[in-house]
């Protein structure tokens, strides 16, 4: 237990705003979103958060359920205007959807009616790739996602993973400086998802876009990211903001009985048990 | 909203129907049909006169007749273009009606009343003012089968739209897709299912309009044919326009699966 304490506030502190040397991809600053509630009174979600991602840094967001996680994205991406605070991404603030900002959600959100190739397309089309490497970009990423063989399969041929793995497909397609990931594998079975994390991983560590990560699997959060922070419940503040001090290329199962793993898992259950 | 169908037991249908018909179901069906008219024929000879209810080889024997004097095309071709013309029209007018209102909500709440009274009126009432209006020609029929068919294009393209997953236009949205791609790649796709169900149950209907239109005032046409028919109690001359009539929808829905099939692959 003093081995967590004293982790929590080692962390809490100086990572919130940490000083790297490129400027952040992303940054909320004092972030607050309310919703209108039917009786005309105002649910408060969000309430004051500041966080900053890296250039080529993978975060990762941890909390109870309805504590406002994926409303963060949404505000990051321009579809939720915030109703204080500033959200700004590559130093500019956000008002519409950014550029080179990409959206991943827990539903695979995929047109029925285009193939695998096709959805994939999508991204490619959207994206900043010029029209002549669409072919080349799209064959790569089947092979890199392990399409290969169902790029002309409809969308409803195809089982629950390999359906997240065209989404993902069409998030790289669009070649976003930014990956927005609101619990992308929550829906899959655990061995699905952890093979989509290492997936994830392998693609991450090759082409290094910075992402957040939303989640409500601890253990996942750890595996992934470099960096995990802890929010409270509704409304949600930040509880803790930790560094992952586990070197990569990160070995999924070893790295399950590292030390660093272990405490870190257990310090945030104990942030999210305690009473917000 | 009973004739407003969801698209995804449309193409169940349509499958199902497809792999009864490829499968061993047709002789069946076929048998069950011919044991059915024998039924017919016998109880016509034994349980009652067929001066009430005919029996199927007058009938046939009328179908040939009048196949052979080229009456049958004259009606049948007179019903169609009817029938045809008011269905196509329906779609033209409807499918864009029922965009632009599940694209303007407020504008919609405002029509809903005016939509819903008309929808719900009997629209087989307004035949004799439709022939006041247009004349006992082709014209009058033509409306009638557009009106009894357009509500249905309007309901379903709504339906259709309204059911667009928000993540899908989430999406489009934050990568920042323009209004003609999203148009194109997800809001035209997605409704060409309820377009295609509301021809498969705009023919039936389309067929009624006509029919009763012609029922009311014209010289001829299947529905002519019927009425002129009865009204000479000449049952064998009901129940021929009839047959034809069954088999025109039977044929025209068989179509309509045919080209479900060919566009929808996705399913």
């Amino acid at each position: 237990m003093a081995l967590m304490t004293s982790q929590r506030e080692a962390k809490t502190g100086p990572v919130v705003a940490p000083a790297y040397a490129s400027p952040p991809r992303a940054e909320l600053k004092g972030l607050r979103i309310s919703f209108p509630l039917p009786d005309m009174s105002m649910l408060e979600v969000i309430s004051g958060i500041s966080m900053s991602v890296a250039e080529g840094e993978f975060v990762a967001v941890v909390g109870p359920s309805g504590s406002g996680k994926s409303t963060i994205l949404r505000a990051l991406c321009g579809l939720l205007k915030p109703s204080g605070g500033e959200v700004t991404v590559d130093g500019k603030p956000v008002s519409g959807p950014p550029p080179g900002v990409g959206f991943m959600f827990q539903k695979d959100a995929l047109l029925p009616w285009r193939t695998v190739a096709g959805n994939i397309r999508i991204g490619a089309e959207l994206g900043s790739v010029p029209a002549d490497q669409h072919e080349a970009r799209i064959a790569s990423l089947i092979k890199l996602l392990r399409l290969e063989g169902f790029e002309n399969a409809w969308p409803r041929q195809l089982s629950g993973g390999m359906r997240q793995r065209v989404s993902l497909g069409r998030l790289l397609a669009y070649q976003p400086s930014l990956m927005l990931m609101d619990e992308p594998f929550g829906a899959l079975d655990y061995q699905t998802k952890i093979a989509m994390g290492r997936e994830l991983l392998s693609v991450w560590e090759a082409e290094r876009r910075s992402i957040i990560f939303v989640t409500h699997d601890i253990e996942e959060a750890v595996t992934l990211a470099d960096r995990v922070v802890v929010f409270s419940a509704r409304p949600a503040r930040i509880i803790a903001d930790y560094k992952v001090d586990i070197p990569r290329p990160r070995h999924l199962r070893a790295m399950r009985s590292d030390p660093v793993f272990t405490q870190l898992t257990e310090a945030i259950w104990s942030d999210l048990a305690m009473p917000s | 909203m009973a004739l407003t169908r969801t698209p995804s037991d449309a193409p169940d249908t349509v499958i199902r129907r497809k792999s009864s018909w490829s499968s061993s179901a047709v002789p069946a069906q076929a048998a069950l049909i011919f044991v059915l008219l024998l039924l017919w024929e016998l109880a016509s000879y034994y349980l009652y006169n067929p001066f009430w209810g005919s029996r199927p080889s007058m009938i046939a024997e009328r179908l040939w007749e009048l196949a052979v004097s080229g009456h049958l095309w004259m009606h049948t071709s007179t019903t169609l273009q009817e029938a045809g013309a008011g269905l196509l029209l329906a779609a033209l007018l409807g499918v864009p009606a029922g965009i632009g209102l599940a694209r303007a909500p407020r504008l919609a709440r405002l029509l809903d009343p005016v939509i819903m009274g008309l929808y719900g009126l009997p629209r087989v009432a307004l035949a004799p003012l439709f022939i006041l209006w247009f004349g006992i020609g082709l014209f009058s029929k033509i409306m009638m089968s557009f009106t009894m068919v357009l509500f249905i294009f309007i309901l379903n393209v709504m339906e259709g739209i309204r059911t667009i997953d928000q993540d899908q236009l989430d999406l489009m949205k934050s990568m920042r897709a323009g209004r003609l791609y999203v148009v194109w790649t997800v809001l035209l796709p997605a409704i060409v299912p309820w377009i295609l169900a509301s021809f498969r149950i705009g023919v039936g209907l389309a067929l009624i309009g006509a029919v009763v239109g012609e029922l009311i005032g014209s010289n001829r046409g299947l529905g002519w044919y019927v009425e002129s028919s009865g009204g000479q109690l000449d049952t064998t001359g009901v129940f021929s326009g009839l047959v034809v009539l069954m088999i025109l929808a039977m044929v025209a829905n068989y179509l309509i699966g045919f080209i479900e099939r060919k566009i929808i692959k996705w399913r």
